[in-house]
């Protein structure tokens, strides 16, 4: 890349730019005990909003207020019920306006 | 309650009845405001563009909204009917979304549409002119703290004086006591909080924290499709007509010619550089009377009426 | 659920219930509006529109039939009238650029929009036909009566709707379908998921760099900037923006290591995008996924009470050359709305009541094309596509346009041997793939 190109933007500044209307409940849960097994962790990389932080014991820390709502980290996932996913409270989660 | 002379708005107080507290029903009035929650703003030349779908009610908006319903459930259960009405200012384009706060449980809804852009205290008078008596019959009036569109949180206040009702404004927490009677938690410097007991009729706001709007049931959001949400235009012939929109400031001064033998006294006559300058004083008052003082220097200064200061 | 807790079907709160009102469920929702049944169209969403995304054009001839001159009121951004199709490497792009103004002009032929507007706009005709339209609501689960579908469960208190025939328009995710049974195990590598940037720029700008005029705008698809991973990007011109993103096989997403907006910022940054985008402003990130495999991954259509349309029937076309998802959602929408109503009618709405809907597939572009199309997803996502298709064409035209004087000019079967020496490629294999891409495509 040139240098006097414009600089990528941050991830922050990346996901700043998405209406998220944070519902109280979580849409995702992880069971940690089948994570730490898990050798791939396909979810770290392939999930766009980078929701899957892996730890230093091993596990995987996850948040689901910023997420899209795609449905990649189940997907991906491959220890069976490892990642359980629906879709969050009506009214909630992503909203999107220019897509 | 005074009202000052030269008051900008020249608004005359529309009292609420008071002691309704004691009649059979109490009617609960939310004001909100649909306003843009995620402003679009050029970053060459600052404009805002609303974006067709960001505008809506503000947390604190929709938490004032709960909170009337949880008053209303409170007193009706204590022995007094009360009832929760929504006035939302807003465009047409807020129906489809207010239409559905039928279903929560809110009784009725208004839509004041105020044609044109006007201070906080224009719009206090605008609301208080649809909560008096002969419309709504306001004795609880809830708004959000701060609307989401660059407010400042002072229509409340205006509503107050405007209804002459009791204020407590800016709450982070609030319960109702007995019909007509709520405790209000209020925010201090320092950590503290102030507790404060509140008797209808009176204005209050309250943060977004405070709650959450409940999820209407199924059923009564089918029903509510069929409502119909009541809607009043306020034009500039009625109540109020604004005449220019600007920030106040003071107004110039006419100065005599400076006099003095040779230019440098004139120059230090007109800059008044090596006269003392106004003094500081300090005043030790009761609230109203400290109130007027402040009106005073300011009409002294001229920052409350167009004339000149004399 | 136990038969006790089934509310009395007799006489359901709907004919239908139509799960998310997309351009899928919006189209059933209408039909049968108009066909006088009545019909809750539900939506998770806020608004209609507000969770979808997609990689850039509506292709609206399938709504002739269903709105007249659809035209002259749709909420679109700009009329497609560059096509263009662009095969990359690191620092290389062949463009296959196609222009046609009749495209700009009545009836039109495919068109860029924000997908909140079009799809609210849609569910709007659906709601002026008679349709109901309740938003904020998310559908949980089906109700069943033995393993008759009666209606669906929603999250809001007291939340049961009882119908006559549910319409699972819900999205790639379905789980309605999947709770249904009607979908195998998923395997995901019949999944993509899509990333897109929408970047603010003046329309004179967009005007002048992509040489368009008026609501006139260019769909570039490109080949070839995934790096590892199977897929391929897009870049499209909204009216005063323009969406660039990225289609990613899943489980080489995966594998790969690099998250999704590292790719994107390689395409961003590639000497054939960067100078159209520069200066742009990030106005809004998005990702979703993709039923990617098309006709080889459709789940039974029809079920006992039940109906699957749009990307919860894996209806997006993901065929190379044909990009097309939007205009598939509303054909088979409106073909499972028509096929409900005179179910309704019938008062047989078991599945083979409701066949009616296969039938009205097959009779149209819908199941045509992709069983036509079944082999062209994964011919797309192949080795040869996705890496020495863009590498032997890019080399190609470096050695048939680099002028080598001294040197005489090498023939140009030369120069294609010695660039599918050079990527690998053999004759064999080349002819094969040539003759299933003819096959698929022909």
């Amino acid at each position: 890349m040139s240098t006097d190109a414009y600089p990528e933007i941050s991830f922050e500044s990346r996901m700043s730019s998405v209406e998220f209307r944070v519902s109280e409940q979580a849409h995702i849960t992880v069971d940690g005990k089948k994570c730490a097994d898990c050798s791939t962790r396909g979810c770290i990389t392939a999930c766009p909003a980078n929701l899957f932080v892996p730890t230093a014991d091993g596990g995987i820390l996850f948040n689901y207020e910023l997420c899209f709502e795609c449905g990649t980290c189940y997907m991906v996932c491959n220890e069976e019920g490892a990642i359980t996913w629906s879709y969050p409270e009506g009214g909630h989660g992503v909203v999107f306006h220019s897509s | 309650m005074v009202v000052p002379r030269g008051w900008p708005w020249g608004g005359v107080p529309l009292l609420m009845t008071a002691g309704s507290a004691n009649t059979a029903s109490l009617n609960i009035v939310a004001c909100v405001k649909w306003a843009e929650l995620r402003p679009e703003i050029d970053p060459l030349h600052g404009s805002v563009g609303d974006q067709p779908r960001g505008s809506g009610l503000s947390s604190s908006d929709l938490a004032a909204i709960e909170s009337a319903l949880v008053i209303a459930e409170a007193w009706s259960q204590s022995g007094t009917e009360s009832s929760v009405t929504v006035l939302c200012a807003g465009p047409e384009a807020a129906d489809a979304a207010l239409q559905d706060l039928l279903a929560v449980g809110v009784e009725r809804v208004v839509r004041l549409e105020l044609k044109e852009q006007r201070s906080s205290a224009q719009v206090a008078e605008c609301l208080a002119a649809v909560l008096t008596p002969e419309h709504l019959d306001a004795q609880l009036v809830i708004c959000g703290d701060v609307s989401a569109d660059r407010g400042s949180g002072s229509v409340p206040a205006f509503l107050a004086h405007q209804l002459g009702a009791v204020q407590a404004l800016g709450l982070i927490g609030l319960e109702p006591t007995g019909s007509g009677r709520l405790t209000a938690t209020r925010r201090l410097d320092g950590g503290r909080r102030e507790r404060l007991l509140v008797t209808a009729p009176a204005v209050i706001s309250v943060e977004g924290s405070v709650a959450d709007l409940r999820r209407a049931s199924l059923a009564a959001t089918l029903a509510a499709k069929s409502k119909k949400i009541e809607v009043r235009v306020l034009r500039t012939d009625s109540p109020v007509e604004v005449h220019r929109l600007r920030p106040w400031r003071p107004r110039p001064r006419v100065l005599a010619p400076p006099l003095g033998d040779d230019a440098l006294s004139r120059i230090l006559a007109l800059t008044g550089a090596q006269a003392s300058s106004t003094s500081s004083r300090t005043l030790v008052l009761d609230p109203e009377q400290a109130a007027e003082a402040v009106l005073e220097q300011l009409a002294a200064w001229g920052y409350l009426s167009d004339a000149p200061p004399t | 659920m136990s038969n006790s807790d089934v509310p009395d079907v007799d006489v359901p709160d709907f004919d239908v219930v139509v799960v998310g009102a997309g351009p899928a469920g919006s189209a059933a929702a209408l039909e049968l509006a108009r066909a006088g049944r009545s019909v809750c169209l539900l939506e998770r969403g806020p608004y209609p529109g507000s969770k979808n995304m997609y990689g850039g054009v509506i292709y609206g001839r399938v709504l002739d039939s269903l709105i007249p001159n659809w035209w002259e009121e749709a909420p679109i951004q700009r009329w497609v009238t560059r096509r263009s199709t662009m095969l990359m490497t690191g620092n290389q792009a062949l463009t296959v650029d196609y222009r046609s103004n009749t495209w700009g002009e009545a009836p039109y032929n495919g068109a860029t929009a924000f997908r909140p507007d079009f799809d609210a706009w849609l569910a709007a005709k659906a709601e002026a036909a008679g349709a109901v339209l309740i938003c904020s609501t998310t559908a949980t689960g089906l109700l069943r009566d033995g393993q008759r579908v009666v209606g669906v469960r929603t999250d809001r208190p007291d939340g049961d709707l009882t119908a006559r025939v549910v319409i699972c328009c819900d999205g790639v995710n379905s789980f309605l379908a999947k709770e249904a049974g009607l979908y195998p195990p998923s395997d995901p590598a019949n999944y993509t998921l899509g990333v897109k940037e929408t970047i603010a720029l003046p329309r004179e700008v967009i005007d002048e760099r992509f040489a368009v005029r008026g609501n006139h705008g260019v769909d570039i698809e490109i080949l070839g900037c995934t790096g590892k991973v199977p897929g391929g990007g897009f870049l499209y011109t909204n009216a005063e923006s323009l969406a660039v993103g990225l289609v990613l096989s899943l489980p080489e997403l995966a594998k790969c290591g690099r998250r999704p907006e590292e790719i994107l910022a390689e395409l961003k940054s590639h000497p054939a995008i960067a100078p159209l985008i520069e200066g742009g402003e990030v106005k809004e990130y998005s990702a979703h996924m993709i039923p990617e495999a098309g006709y080889k991954m459709m789940p039974e259509l029809i079920g006992d009470g039940i109906l699957v349309a749009g990307d919860a029937a894996a209806m997006c076309l993901a065929a190379g050359i044909w990009l097309e998802g939007v205009n598939f959602a509303i054909g088979s929408g409106a073909a499972a709305g028509q096929a409900a109503a005179r179910a309704v009618q019938r008062r047989d709405t078991s599945t083979a009541g409701l066949g009616d809907y296969r039938r009205r597939l097959e009779a149209n572009f819908v199941m045509t094309d992709h069983r036509k199309l079944k082999d062209a997803p994964h011919l797309v996502m192949s080795d040869l596509a996705q890496q020495q298709l863009p590498r032997i064409a890019c080399g190609v035209m470096e050695q048939l346009f680099t002028v080598t004087n001294p040197e005489p000019k090498p023939g140009l079967r030369k120069i294609i041997r010695s660039q599918m020496k050079l990527n690998n490629l053999k004759l064999r294999d080349a002819i094969s793939q040539g003759v299933k891409a003819l096959r698929t495509y022909g």
